[in-house]
């Protein structure tokens, strides 16, 4: 069933076990008023979310950093199976436009687990220049100022 | 790569209190006892040596024993690891999906 193959040094899979319908995590993912409660790690918020459901629909969210920093994500959805499966990513825009910094693409799985949902988040990055690219536009989403001092003290040992 | 993924996990979740940040902050300048780090913190003692205890547990410092004196000092190798890129990014998801499950509880709470 899976097309992708994944990278250990680029990709990440998180699995997730919540006693709670399937029908219900779905809504968690795909409707902004949900999103916008959860998607963006604290002390970062999720200033503005657009979903247009369907593939080549729109994915976007803008998110607001603690010293007013802003972070706009747009991209769209590739794959929609209400309570299975969905897939979206930034390298294409809405209605399948190529995007000028593709950077990833998340593959959300649902299935049922007793009266729970089990659920697998899979991020399929780019290369190492995609990468850099990143790091460079200051996405340093919840990262204090004092862990970041003290990674660059580590680095001088 | 699982196991690796739990270690790194648990380097962040050390990382993630205030007073283990300043104990590292200090570790940075050179190995130190434990009561010459407990000092500046206005905290009992047991408590204080718990907060080691996370740190060591996780690889962030080490400690040996002389006499009575326990000293500290940091393994940067660990520090180093927490910078790695990819590791970001697994925190970057893990908490978010943290907030999800709790949000997921909530909405089921709400329509009970």
């Amino acid at each position: 069933m899976t097309i992708h193959k994944l990278n250990p040094k680029l990709d990440l899979v998180l699995e997730r076990v919540v006693d709670v319908p399937p029908a219900l995590v779905w809504e968690a993912w795909t409707k902004p008023e949900h999103l916008r409660h959860w998607f963006t790690p604290k002390p970062w918020t999720v200033k503005h979310c657009e979903v247009d459901l369907r593939p080549g629909g729109t994915f976007r969210t803008i998110m607001g950093g603690p010293a007013g920093e802003e972070h706009d994500v747009a991209g769209c959805y590739l794959e929609v199976v209400p309570q299975k499966r969905l897939i979206w990513t930034d390298a294409l825009l809405p209605g399948y436009r190529p995007s000028a910094n593709p950077f990833f693409t998340a593959i959300v799985e649902l299935e049922p687990s007793g009266k729970g949902t089990r659920y697998t988040a899979t991020a399929i990055h780019r290369d190492e220049e995609g990468r850099k690219k990143h790091e460079e536009m200051g996405f340093h989403q919840g990262w204090g100022t004092v862990l970041d001092q003290l990674l660059e003290y580590a680095k001088k040992l | 790569m699982a196991a690796a993924a739990h270690t790194i996990d648990s380097v962040f979740r050390a990382l993630a209190d205030p007073t283990r940040r300043l104990v590292l902050e200090r570790l940075v300048h050179g190995p130190e006892s434990v009561s010459g780090l407990a000092a500046p913190f206005d905290m009992a003692l047991p408590s204080f040596v718990e907060h080691l205890r996370v740190l060591e547990d996780c690889g962030l410092v080490n400690s040996s024993k002389t006499g009575r004196v326990r000293t500290y000092q940091l393994v940067p190798k660990r520090l180093r690891e927490a910078e790695d890129w990819l590791a970001k990014q697994r925190h970057l998801w893990e908490r978010r999906l943290d907030q999800l499950d709790a949000y997921l509880l909530e909405m089921k709470e709400r329509r009970k």
